[in-house]
């Protein structure tokens, strides 16, 4: 708009503002979404073709870090109270499905035993979460 | 496209059009939002209840492989992609080796009916768990719909 110019009326919205704002979300949603999830920091194996798990919602993560802790959800929990916390966990969730996210340092018997607790906690059939080679995040 | 079309002097526009960007990254940051955290990937494996019968005609149609520290040393995460070349496995009481896998194990469950193409793996407790599951990967490659189930190793 020129000075001394008759100003006119402008019809279409100013969208820079909301294009400014949206970018600046798009960046916080592309840095924190590795953060969100659930649990602690697990070095997932790499495998060429893991199948889909479906949606982290939903699910009951049984994660086993690098020292062998155990941790459902987001908590740490001690073997001796794994079987009360996994049903804890569970709630009224009419379809619970289970997925252990084990790190791949690990050796198979931690993640057997793993396996075997949650069996014996009235599942049947876990999700082993893999990460494919190349994928970034965790 | 006309801007001013009552004008009958137009006038420069000096702006980018951004409508189309600002709809676009809407879209990405809906798709971030939904999708990233979200996604998982894995295996679904099965451990037999220790109370299942399995009946005779069941065990006789097993197909068990099984994976020992001695054949396939592979205590630490494998380095690169796929398993170490001097891996070896047990598929049927056969020793193979790890690559030959893929191909073994289709010969042998391809004909099979879709509900039982299941594999039983024995596995030892002292090997990687990403070994594991890499060779978990390469069985499940050449198969479609292919159960795995864990049973003791002995």
């Amino acid at each position: 708009m020129r000075l001394g110019e008759p100003a006119r009326i402008q019809a279409a919205i100013n969208i820079t503002p909301l294009a400014d704002v949206v970018l600046v979300l798009l960046i916080i949603f592309m840095v924190m979404a590795p953060q969100m999830r659930k649990g602690p920091d697990v070095n997932l194996p790499n495998t060429t073709k893991p199948n889909s798990q479906g949606d982290e919602r939903g699910r009951i993560l049984v994660s086993i870090d690098e020292a062998g802790g155990l941790w459902i959800n987001d908590r740490p929990v001690a073997p001796e109270h794994f079987d009360e916390t996994l049903r804890a966990a569970v709630g009224a969730e009419p379809n619970p499905r289970v997925v252990i996210r084990g790190d791949a340092k690990l050796n198979f018997r931690q993640v057997r035993e793993a396996m075997v607790a949650v069996e014996q906690a009235g599942f049947r059939g876990v999700g082993l979460i893999a990460k494919r080679s190349g994928a970034e995040g965790k | 496209m006309q801007f001013n079309s009552n004008d009958s002097v137009s006038s420069l526009q000096s702006e980018i059009n951004i409508t189309p960007l600002v709809d676009v990254v809407l879209v990405l940051l809906i798709i971030f939002m939904v999708v990233v955290p979200l996604l998982m990937e894995g295996y679904d494996v099965d451990i037999p209840r220790a109370s299942a019968d399995t009946s005779a005609q069941v065990v006789e149609s097993q197909l068990i492989l099984s994976i020992g520290s001695a054949a396939c040393p592979m205590f630490g995460p494998p380095a690169g992609e796929g398993i170490p070349k001097n891996c070896q496995v047990t598929l049927a009481d056969q020793k193979i080796a790890a690559a030959e896998l893929p191909a073994r194990v289709a010969s042998i469950l391809g004909r099979r009916p879709a509900e039982q193409r299941a594999l039983f793996l024995a596995v030892d407790d002292r090997l990687n768990y990403e070994g594991v599951l890499r060779i978990i990967d390469l069985a499940k490659s050449a198969v479609d719909d292919l159960k795995i189930e864990f049973v003791a190793a002995n």
